[in-house]
């Protein structure tokens, strides 16, 4: 099975008042078909720029990706012109946003914001691309889609609004779709809803699906593997059980430790256990970071980390970590 | 839907009672003796007296706003003191040539502005943009008889390739017609033009931020579609609101325009009634011309309707 | 205890005076310009008895002479020095759209304020205000023009009516927002009365926007003035002003244009100068607002 998504030290920077901010500063990684990678990390490390630099849609006047390459299904993104780039967005590589009510079109309806994908990236008449925008709402199980294709996003609900995002991500079959923050914006109850929508989808069309997000409660449910991100960088990746078992890179243990957690029997015994918060803030990434990102936080750092960034060291079966100090962290476990 | 415009219809009657009871009472709170003062410095207290009847200032307050307010119903505006000749059939006289040079006016600023507005916004900061923004600027600082005469000096007296002034009526011929306009709707359109270009970039570039432009670009959407659908479209409204309010600057501008092109219409009646005082058209041009724009504005705002559904429910 | 290192705390050095007017001109530019424009216009205008003849002296023999070394701007076709009348026009203008802007700012602060504040009045004269603002500002000048003397103080009274609605509205609107902001509630709970809050509170507020509008009222102020001068119904044909001298140009523009488009080119000079003080201003002023409320 070959990958569909290869991306090789990626490298996105912007170019603001106060410095160059390297936002996405040498992230690898890849994705097989029909795979779901999760991204993880706070706000900040880059996840969203990533998946933006993917489809080269990160605003020109202000930033630039400046190294690395992006390959779909064997061909460079980085050298197609901005014309053939417009074949593959919405087409082979589609993507859906974190706010659904900001993202969709309020002045065009729900049809024809699905339509129009439809007819530019295949061609058919109008008339046709409607009745797929009704079998899309359909499809993401939108009662009375016929009366919905005619409809203004104003008029549906958070849930309904997200479901049609999918719908136009999905209406050309793409091969990948970029979830960014899917389903943040909504209810508790609606997000789980969406999530196995989204499950349910991809086993269906065969999509692969990148899943950006900053709670490791979607990633557990939705992902198979995992890349977690700090500071534009990756520290470590690992199929999702194992990144749950034995979650070996500093900052995603800290991750980890963060979630709050309901323990009957502390609460039994009269303790609650306190959230443990990770210390310090997210460095400026207007400076160049010499050494591991990490390390001003780290309670394992040494002389070393702060020096020389850790490399990606594969430790086993598909688990990478980039830290030098990875035995000790496994041993304080 | 009809409600709507019903409602925007109803919302404009309170506006033009109070334009109704403003222009009657301005001529009974100016300073001095109205009548005398249109009489002339050397009228004898006869002509004076004559002229107080003509306005029919000699009764009482409100006999003369009822009286006023009926002959309004009527679609009647008093009479011309100097000619004796109904407002409204000089009113009517005029009328071709000014809407003429309003409507091209219009559709000279609007087909040339909101374009040159798209293109600044999407070129933001770069060459096109620096320029559109200089020309704004300055087309606001520029008076309308300046751009008049500037256009006049160029185009006709050193390049003599459109007439001086004049205007020539469509029944002539349509060429004729549209070559006496060219300049005047120019002339007329400067600021204009420079308003609406200004807010049309404005507008776009506030919409190009937007998450459904990021959204409409992720799916590959050709450029011109996302500008002209996606973006102007939303930047609709804030561009029709202020091609109605710059209406008032077409109907001001009328006036310069008018006298400096020597346009037989609304703006010169209301010159030539001015310096002779002839204080009954001026009342009635100025009811004509508050109509105009409250009508023009009602259009505006049920447009609204029609470019953002959710101000339909 | 661990002591974090902060160097927000480290004084900062002031820069010397000549260093801070650089750094202001390069931030706001566009105040810059127009100040600069403005105030050298201001100058000319002030000057002009010094540095001009008699804008009024009449010489035949000169008649209609273009631009030269000797005659800067030319002459009419009364003989009369077109450098001498501009000048002089320049006066007219600045004094006619300074008074209109301050006037109409003084009124219109006033109401607004009291709009804000009264809401049976509200209603009233904002009513009143829709109904002056339908009708075009140049006929409503005309109109009141044509009822009374001529003379400079009534040009001046017929332009500020049209223009006041826009300051009261203004004025109300942030009038209305700043009272429903909650931190005037916890004033008032606090004991801050009445004329404490508006000084305080009001005021200060609604001085940004009013400058703003004050700049663009001057502007148009400048420009009604001309016009109606232009068409004979504004300042009597014996004093010069821009528009006075324009419309004298006219029946001699295709022989000399220099009668009207130099004395034009001053009014627009003149217009884009306090323009871009009030657009500079606007952007500068705007936002700290918005931070503001």
């Amino acid at each position: 099975m070959t990958n569909i998504l290869e991306v090789r030290d990626l490298a996105t920077h912007f170019f603001t008042l106060d410095g160059v901010v390297r936002a996405v500063d040498g992230v690898s990684f890849d994705l097989a078909r029909g795979e779901t990678l999760g991204i993880v990390g706070e706000s900040g490390c880059g996840k969203s720029v990533t998946a933006l630099s993917i489809l080269r849609l990160i605003p020109p006047e202000t930033s630039r990706i400046v190294g690395g390459s992006v390959r779909f299904d064997g061909r460079d993104l980085a050298a197609l012109s901005e014309a053939e780039m417009r074949t593959i967005r919405g087409h082979h590589i589609a993507m859906i946003f974190q706010e659904p009510m900001t993202s969709l079109n309020p002045v065009l309806t729900i049809g024809t914001q699905i339509a129009e994908n439809v007819v530019r990236h295949t061609g058919v008449p109008w008339r046709a691309a409607l009745e797929r925008a009704r079998e899309m709402l359909d499809l993401v199980k939108i009662a009375d889609a016929r009366r919905r294709i005619d409809e203004y996003p104003h008029q549906l609900s958070g849930g309904m609004r997200q479901r049609a995002m999918i719908a136009i991500a999905l209406s050309c079959n793409p091969q990948v779709l970029i979830a960014d923050e899917p389903t943040t914006a909504l209810d508790v109850t609606i997000q789980a809803q969406i999530l196995d929508l989204m499950l349910e989808l991809k086993e269906k069309l065969d999509t692969a699906i990148v899943m950006i997000t900053h709670d490791l409660g979607v990633i557990a449910e939705t992902t198979q593997r995992v890349v977690v991100m700090y500071a534009g960088r990756k520290v470590e990746e690992a199929p999702v059980e194992a990144l749950f078992a034995q979650p070996t890179h500093p900052y995603t243990r800290g991750l980890m430790r963060a979630v709050p957690r309901l323990d009957a029997e502390a609460e039994i015994a009269g303790r609650r256990p306190r959230l443990q918060e990770i210390p310090g803030i997210v460095p400026a990434l207007n400076r160049p970071i010499a050494g591991c990102a990490f390390a001003p936080r780290c309670t394992f750092a040494t002389e070393r980390c702060r020096a020389e960034a850790p490399p990606l060291v594969t430790t086993s079966a598909g688990h990478a970590v980039a830290c030098w100090e990875t035995a000790r962290v496994l041993e304080a476990a | 839907m009809t409600a709507y415009i019903l409602r925007r219809l109803l919302a404009t009657l309170p506006v033009m009672a109070v334009v109704a009871v403003f222009v009657f009472f301005l001529l009974r709170i100016a300073p001095g003796d109205p009548a005398a003062i249109i009489a002339g410095e050397d009228a004898t207290q006869e002509a004076i007296n004559a002229v107080r009847a003509k306005l029919g200032l000699d009764r009482p307050v409100l006999e003369q706003f009822a009286l006023w307010l009926w002959r309004l119903a009527q679609g009647d505006l008093g009479v011309s003191i100097f000619s004796n000749l109904p407002v409204t059939r000089l009113i009517a006289q005029r009328l071709e040539p000014t809407v003429a040079l309003t409507l091209s006016t219009l559709f000279v600023a609007v087909a040339l502005a909101i374009p040159v507005g798209v293109v600044a916004a999407w070129q933001v900061r770069k060459l096109a943009d620096r320029l559109v923004m200089i020309f704004a600027v300055l087309g606001f600082a520029v008076p309308g008889f300046l751009a008049a005469y500037v256009l006049i000096y160029i185009f006709s007296v050193q390049l003599q390739w459109l007439p001086v002034q004049g205007y020539r009526p469509i029944a002539g011929g349509l060429w004729p017609f549209i070559e006496g306009l060219i300049l005047p709707s120019i002339a007329l359109g400067v600021t204009y033009m420079a308003l609406i270009a200004r807010i049309t970039r404005a507008s776009m570039l506030e919409v190009l931020s937007q998450d459904y432009i990021r959204t409409a670009n992720s799916k590959g959407l050709a450029t011109r579609r996302v500008l002209l659908l996606h973006a102007l479209k939303n930047a609709a409204v804030p561009i029709v609101t202020v091609i109605g309010i710059g209406i008032a600057l077409l109907i001001s501008g009328v006036v310069i325009t008018e006298t400096v092109f020597n346009i037989p219409g609304l703006g010169r009646l209301t010159v030539d009634a001015v310096l002779k005082r002839d204080y009954p058209i001026v009342q009635g041009l100025i009811l004509v011309f508050a109509a105009a724009k409250v009508l023009v504005n009602l259009v505006i705002d049920i447009s609204y309707a029609f470019l953002d559904p959710r101000i339909r429910y | 205890m661990v002591a974090i290192a902060d160097d927000t705390d480290a004084p900062r050095a002031v820069p010397p005076a000549a260093t801070r007017w650089v750094t202001a001109i390069r931030r706001n530019p566009t105040i810059a310009t127009g100040a600069v424009l403005l105030a050298i216009l201001v100058s000319l205008a002030i000057l002009a008895p010094w540095l001009t003849t008699d804008p009024l002296k009449q010489a035949t023999i000169n008649r209609l002479r273009p631009p030269s070394e000797r005659v800067w701007f030319g002459t009419d076709q009364f003989g009369r020095d077109i450098f001498a009348r501009t000048l002089h026009g320049a006066r007219v203008s600045l004094v006619v759209g300074l008074t209109v802007a301050a006037i109409s700012s003084v009124i219109g602060l006033a109401l607004g304020i009291v709009c804000g504040y009264f809401r049976r009045i509200d209603g009233v004269v904002m009513r009143v205000m829709d109904g002056i603002m339908a009708i075009p500002s140049i006929l409503l000048a005309i109109a009141l023009i044509t009822l009374t003397r001529p003379g400079l103080a009534v040009v001046i009274i017929a332009i500020v009516i049209p223009e006041v609605p826009r300051v009261v509205r203004v004025v109300r609107s942030v009038v209305l927002s700043i009272r429903a902001q909650p931190y005037i509630d916890s004033a008032i709970a606090g004991g801050t009365r009445g004329v404490k809050l508006l000084t305080r509170h009001v005021l200060p507020n609604t001085l940004a926007p009013l400058i703003v509008q004050a700049t663009y009222i001057c502007a148009a102020g400048m420009l009604i003035e001309a016009a109606l001068s232009f068409l004979g119904a504004g300042v009597p044909p014996e004093i010069p002003s821009w528009g006075n001298i324009i419309a004298q140009g006219r029946s001699f523009f295709q022989i000399a244009p220099w009668t009207i488009l130099i004395p034009g080119a001053f009014l627009a000079l003149t217009v884009l100068a306090v323009n871009l003080m009030g657009d500079g201003l606007r952007d500068r002023l705007d936002p700290r607002l918005a931070r503001r409320m």
